[in-house]
């Protein structure tokens, strides 16, 4: 225990030493000057496909390194995210950029991965907000959580309004999308004695599935001792059609949405 | 008795061990020197140690222990877990000898473990420079040992001598300047009186190497550069100047054929990886088996699995050397199941092509001609727009270890089947940055998605012969004993345990973690044979309780 103790002392110090040298220069700007800007985010995406794009896929959604539409949305900033690209992050396969690599360079990578993360200027929100609350309560919160309130079968939402652009929200909710994240498919299971257990599917192997069932409860079934696992990879949102959310409520719903930047405790 | 001062120097001396043996524990166990002919005698019944990275020189990761069966496995009980605490998870093949077990971890860390107890006996840590251009993760894949030293490669590209009953450095050789991209992480394997190693660094411009060190003073005595120099002959096979940074890695290890003093070791893929144009040619001695003769480093022959290639297939699988018949006549063959999705297998006296056979789907050539070269399908070279083909990058199969058991000739590998989307772009040369030219996108959809199988083939003629299927695809080796087990791991952390007869699952074990890139190794230790399995960040010796046994 101690030479972990000290291992993590002298890694704290270590960081410590790094980011004292790294912040003297301090000139880089704490937010992505570069947002928006349409020749930095073509330029952007030049670099990212040669220079990343081999470990974070070329949608930027993950290989060997992790997922970068999500970082924003998990509550990454820019300022952190131009440290992790500056410095690397040591003792894994992320490298520090060379010192050839500008600041500049580097904002613009990250304004380019800010279009496939974040809302841009023209999902400039036109509904009524109040009222797309409301239409949240009434479709959606059966499954979806805002701030520690609703469901737990689907995603929760409270950063939603910084993590996905307004068209994306649009083909999901109408369901012209034919997607799926892992964590949300829909699974049946049929035990032995006959009862039937629906949820979403929250993790698997060839020898057990762990779901959240519809009552959300969180459980796993080794296969063998069940009747029937039934399992597709799909999406469990349903698709919401005209018939189901009019224009209208499309709208404000999306604008309620794209209030949602973080987890709010103002809401009880 | 008069003290003179021979006396009172013994007398000094015998004290000062007196007292040290109060201070200490118990003495840990005494680890033999290894000699040549221990690892030429590879996995032998009496089966207390394990040597060389794949059991024996040929690589067959096949046990002759009988202790633990098809009836008995599912009473295997865990006897130890060891674990690291470092960041990152074990590649390693663990060396065994005298009870003690001989362990590299992430990060360049290494360890003396008591066999019995699992507990450290010591432990090495290097102190890692910033700006590592390792690749694919901080690891590494193991120890080579003779007399009384251990070698291992670090992620700074050096060859380290320890000793074996401390640790410490005996010598530090410098394989090249990680700083332009160079790393080591193979296991390295001694033959006679030197220690071959190879570089890694495929992804980073650098020009690939095997080398030979004598094993006692770590000075070098020879080095094979997998991409030949100007003016000799294969340079001709790059375009241009690309020679000079066309990657071509040794990163896993090759067999050695004791007969002929021969080493075979696959290479790595070209640099850049994805870009045809800043290469044009088939690229020498890019994703080829290169037969190197053990003293000199002279070429003796090579056979290119993939020329030209624009999908990252390095050839650095595992080569597995053994005497097969094929339509009726006994050959010395090499076997090798490729990234490309290739199965083959070569005579090894002279590189002549017996079997070649797609063992997973391949959309980029579906067969190889009679001269041994692919018949490419069109459509298969990677631009910007992106072409889809199979397998993906990380391939039909990777480095982890295949097994082959002697007995029933039948060799097993752990497959996997998956499609990318390859694009390509041109890449500008930086010194110790990424130089790949591309990327890929795995096909993932509703329809489509990656799965492994652990297959078993006939080597005599690339035939199927059973599979089991995993969901996801795994990147366990394989280990098989002479009791027709055959141990490896699935994508979700499982330990598997099937009937190398018939793919049949006879136990299993939730790890915690997968088993990534290595495979169990198995020896006795006090009448009962053991099974040391590798997962994540922990080793967990297992064994049957002696009423099962």
């Amino acid at each position: 225990m101690r030479t972990i103790l000290a291992a993590t002392a002298i890694a704290a110090c270590l960081g410590g030493g790094t980011l004292l040298r790294a912040q003297a220069p301090a000139a880089a700007p704490r937010t992505n000057p570069l947002v928006g800007d349409p020749a930095a985010e073509q330029a952007g995406m030049g670099m990212f496909r040669s220079r990343c794009a081999d470990c974070h896929g070329m949608d930027a959604r993950g290989v060997r390194g992790p997922d970068l539409t999500q970082v924003w949305a998990s509550g990454r900033t820019d300022d952190g995210l131009f440290r992790t690209v500056r410095r690397g992050i040591p003792g894994t396969e992320m490298p520090a950029s060379n010192a050839r690599t500008t600041d500049d360079e580097i904002w613009k990578v990250l304004a380019y991965l800010r279009t496939l993360a974040a809302p841009t200027a023209v999902d400039a929100p036109a509904g009524d907000v109040a009222s797309g609350e409301r239409v949240f309560r009434a479709q959606c919160a059966g499954c979806h959580r805002v701030s520690g309130r609703g469901g737990r079968l689907g995603p929760d939402l409270s950063r939603i309004g910084a993590a996905r652009a307004r068209g994306a929200l649009v083909r999901r909710i109408r369901g012209a999308e034919e997607d799926w994240i892992d964590g949300y498919e829909p699974v049946t299971i049929t035990l032995k004695s006959g009862q039937v257990i629906r949820g979403v599917k929250k993790n698997a192997d060839l020898f057990s599935v762990q779901v959240l069932d519809n009552r959300e409860r969180i459980q796993g079934y080794i296969r063998d001792e069940v009747r029937e696992v039934q399992e597709r990879r799909v999406s469990a949102m349903p698709a919401f059609d005209v018939t189901r959310l009019s224009e209208r409520d499309l709208n404000d719903l999306l604008s309620y949405l794209a209030t949602l930047k973080g987890f709010d405790p103002r809401v009880q | 008795m008069r003290l003179t001062l021979p006396r009172l120097v013994t007398l000094a001396a015998l004290c000062s061990v007196v007292s040290l043996s109060a201070q200490q524990p118990p003495a840990a166990p005494v680890p033999g020197p290894v000699s040549n002919q221990d690892i030429l005698k590879g996995l032998d019944t009496d089966g207390a140690n394990w040597l060389t990275f794949g059991g024996n020189y040929e690589n067959h990761r096949f046990s002759p222990l009988t202790q633990i069966t098809p009836e008995n496995v599912g009473r295997l009980q865990p006897q130890w877990t060891f674990q690291t605490n470092t960041l990152g998870a074990f590649e390693t093949t663990t060396l065994v000898r005298d009870n003690v077990l001989y362990v590299t971890g992430p990060q360049n860390v290494a360890w003396a473990v008591d066999a019995r107890s699992g507990r450290q006996i010591w432990r090495y840590r290097r102190e890692l420079p910033d700006g590592l251009t390792a690749c694919c993760g901080l690891v590494n894949r193991g120890f080579a040992a003779l007399g009384d030293k251990l070698f291992m490669v670090t992620l700074d590209a050096h060859l380290l001598a320890l000793d074996m009953k401390t640790g410490a450095i005996a010598w530090d050789a410098v394989l090249e300047n990680y700083r332009n991209g160079y790393a080591a992480t193979l296991a390295p394997i001694v033959v006679k009186d030197k220690v071959i190693v190879g570089v890694a660094g495929g992804e980073f411009g650098i020009r690939g190497f095997i080398d030979a060190y004598d094993a006692q003073s770590g000075k070098r005595a020879w080095r094979f550069y997998t991409i030949p120099g100007q003016g000799e002959a294969g340079n001709s096979t790059w375009s241009g100047e690309s020679w000079k940074v066309g990657g071509t890695g040794v990163w896993v290890t090759g067999a050695y054929d004791p007969e002929q003093n021969l080493l075979f070791y696959g290479t790595g893929n070209p640099g850049p990886d994805y870009h045809s144009a800043s290469r044009e040619g088939d690229n020498l001695y890019s994703c080829s088996l290169v037969v190197l003769d053990a003293d000199t480093g002279t070429l003796k022959w090579h056979y290119q699995f993939t020329p030209h290639d624009v999908h990252d297939y390095d050839a650095t699988e595992v080569p597995i050397l053994g005497d097969l018949t094929i339509n009726g006549q006994l050959r010395k063959t090499v076997m090798f199941a490729n990234r490309n999705g290739f199965y083959y297998t070569l005579d090894r006296t002279n590189g002549r092509l017996l079997v070649a056979k797609p063992f997973v789907q391949t959309t980029w050539a579906k067969q190889i001609d009679p001269q041994g070269r692919p018949m490419l399908e069109p459509g298969h070279t990677p631009d910007e727009k992106g072409e889809t083909t199979c397998p993906d990058l990380t391939g039909g199969t990777n480095f982890w270890p295949p097994s082959f058991d002697p007995r029933t000739k039948m060799f097993f590998v752990t497959a996997r089947e998956a499609c990318a989307t390859f694009y390509a772009y041109k890449p500008e040369y930086v010194p110790g940055q990424r130089f790949t030219g591309g990327a890929q996108q795995v096909v993932n959809t509703r329809d489509v998605r990656p799965y492994g199988a652990i297959r078993a083939i006939d080597p005599a003629t690339g035939e199927r012969k059973w599979e089991y299927v995993t969901p996801t695809p795994s990147r366990a080796g394989i280990l098989t004993t002479a009791t027709n087990l055959l141990m490896t791991g699935d994508g979700e952390g499982n330990f598997l345990v099937l009937d190398s007869r018939t793919g049949k699952l006879l136990w299993r074990y939730q790890m915690g973690s997968a088993l990534h890139g290595t495979s169990p190794v198995t020896y006795m230790l006090d009448g009962r044979q053991h099974v040391l399995i590798p997962a994540g960040t922990s080793l967990t010796a297992w064994a049957l309780p002696a009423e099962a046994r």
